[in-house]
């Protein structure tokens, strides 16, 4: 497989009419939408929607019945997680999918995997080699720790953490993989206006610094609208809208769909 | 005066054998919270990999007529293609699959790894000697049995190195991921197919350690594999997921049987060793069922 360097403004990853069922549940039907690189691209919609199976699709949970991916230039069918991960696709959780039982810096580490070369057997001994690519990782992480504002809870069990700095300890896991894609599902639920505040101005961040392209289901209109390039809008598995955020906002068909008329 | 003295250093000497057995009932329970940790999956063939481990150890020795280390490097490459071969053609088929439903692939695996290794390496009991010392010796007035201080001192270093690996290192650490979360695991890049191949091969090497300790105490037979019978009380004594637990069961089980055998014995006419363990694992399971060290799960509803 070859993939391809893609510029910033130009497609990173192309959905083409993809359909996903489980049985008789359709969870997506004949959807196509592309994210470019360097944006922030939102997927909203009603509960059940498809949000979350889209980004399953993507970084390789789900393999849709139909219809094609292509990331960077290269189309793919069934990708296995770890496969889309060492591409550069990395992701946070609906439900904060952390490793509760191991401390803040351990989870981000966790994130460093792929970038970690030595093999298991030197890594097993943890002679000279490990030991000094070990401490080099460490480092990329506690920069990350800083830049999310997380040195007082670096030690703790992050099972242990409230809510919302799970969600930021997560993000920071994602991101220690320096990812291309970044794929963000539901990342300010359940957060108060501070939290959220937070959370955007560090989405916006990691886009602006380090040019990581971001896709994200969020609920929130106000936050989706504010710091989303562009918006696609789903509905029963379907898209019925997409496009910037001010023809979004002006679409009738979204407007009934999160009205609940239309239907 | 010299009776009291005679009776505590008796009472010793039982306590500190009835320890260095329980060292040995924690090398298999080891075996068992690895690959429970790990994946999930309570593993009913540890005890079949420690017989077939110790058979193809002696099987080596006498076949090739090497020394015990070579059979012990071919021993352990062994363990690690019968761990890939499980990982492809068992729980590879299986993922995602409840709970029950790898237990009972396990319990496949079982009844094939005892024939399997029976009729490899034959059926007859083997007398497995590498060397360890034997008899006893006398420390300050209390006799201790050689090879059950060297297995202890062996469980000791293999924690120890095990600790050392889960928290120290990248494969630990994937490990313990693997552990806490399928999904977060694979989207972090682990693969699970890797982990499982590794944790399964640890586990086996353990096996192995286990299998030539008991294979130099009682001779390598089937019988052996009953011996993972006595790691559930361990288990449930120190905690499904906890390697110090089943260090800590281990000693709590084999001092306890031992000194209610020899103390409590007389009163009801001994045979207290047989169940001894079970019975304080049921009495656990009543009080603390996560055991000692076990991680209470508490749902959110």
């Amino acid at each position: 497989m070859t993939y391809q360097d893609v510029k910033p403004g130009e497609v990173l990853l192309a959905v083409d009419n993809i359909s996903l069922s489980f049985g008789a549940v359709r969870a997506i039907s004949d959807v196509s939408f592309d994210i470019n690189k360097g944006e922030i691209r939102a997927i909203i919609g009603p509960n059940g929607a498809g949000k979350t199976s889209m980004l399953n699709c993507i970084n390789g949970f789900y393999h849709p019945q139909q219809g094609t991916i292509t990331y960077k230039g290269q189309k793919r069918s069934a990708m296995k997680p770890y496969e889309a991960a060492a591409q550069g696709i990395a992701r946070t959780f609906q439900n904060v999918a952390l490793f509760k039982g191991m401390s803040t810096l351990d989870n981000i580490m966790t994130g460093r995997n792929l970038k970690m070369k030595s093999g298991i057997f030197s890594s097993m001994l943890w002679y000279g080699g490990a030991q000094k690519e070990e401490l080099e990782h460490r480092r990329y992480v506690e920069d990350i720790i800083d830049f999310l504002e997380i040195q007082a809870i670096r030690k703790t069990p992050v099972g242990r953490l409230p809510y919302g700095l799970q969600k930021r300890v997560e993000l920071g896991r994602a991101l220690a993989a320096e990812p291309e894609l970044l794929l963000l599902d539901e990342p300010m639920a359940g957060m108060n206006l501070e939290e959220k505040e937070d959370m955007c101005r560090f989405i916006l961040d990691v886009n602006d610094e380090f040019g990581t392209t971001i896709c994200l289901i969020e609920h929130d209109m106000g936050v989706v609208m504010d710091i989303s390039d562009r918006v696609m809008v789903l509905d029963y598995g379907g898209k019925i809208g997409d496009g910037v955020p001010a023809e979004v906002r002006a679409n009738q068909q979204v407007i009934d769909a999160y009205l609940g008329g239309g239907h | 005066m010299e009776d009291m003295m005679y009776e505590l250093l008796f009472f010793l000497e039982v306590l500190f054998s009835g320890l260095l057995t329980g060292t040995l009932y924690s090398l298999v329970a080891l075996g068992f919270v690895l690959i429970f940790k790990a994946s999930g999956v309570f593993n009913f063939a540890q005890g079949a990999m420690m017989l077939f481990a110790a058979l193809s150890l002696v099987g080596f020795q006498e076949m090739l007529g090497v020394h015990w280390t070579i059979a012990f490097v071919l021993t352990v490459a062994l363990m690690v293609v019968v761990a890939w071969c499980i990982e492809k053609f068992v729980l590879g088929k299986l993922v995602n699959q409840e709970g029950i439903i790898l237990f009972m692939a396990t319990i496949g695996i079982t009844f094939f790894l005892d024939g399997f290794g029976q009729t490899i390496w034959g059926s007859d009991i083997k007398t497995l000697d590498i060397g360890l010392p034997t008899g006893s010796i006398d420390l300050g007035g209390i006799f201790v049995d050689r090879l059950e201080l060297v297995a202890g001192l062996t469980a000791a270093a293999l924690v120890v190195s095990l600790a050392i690996f889960f928290n120290k290192t990248k494969i630990g650490r994937a490990l313990r991921a693997v552990a806490d979360d399928h999904q977060a695991a694979m989207s972090v890049g682990i693969s699970l197919r890797t982990i499982w191949i590794i944790v399964w091969s640890v586990a086996g090497v353990v096996g192995l350690v286990a299998g030539i300790m008991w294979g130099s105490k009682l001779g390598v037979q089937f019988s052996l594999t009953l011996l993972a019978l006595k790691a559930l009380p361990v288990l449930m004594l120190g905690g499904f997921t906890s390697i110090p637990g089943a260090i800590i069961g281990g000693l709590i089980i084999g001092a306890g049987e031992k000194l209610a055998e020899i103390y409590i014995g007389p009163f009801v006419g001994g045979a207290i060793e047989n169940w001894f363990a079970y019975m304080l694992a049921m009495a656990f399971l009543l009080v603390r069922p996560q055991g000692l060290f076990g991680e209470k799960i508490i749902e959110r509803v």
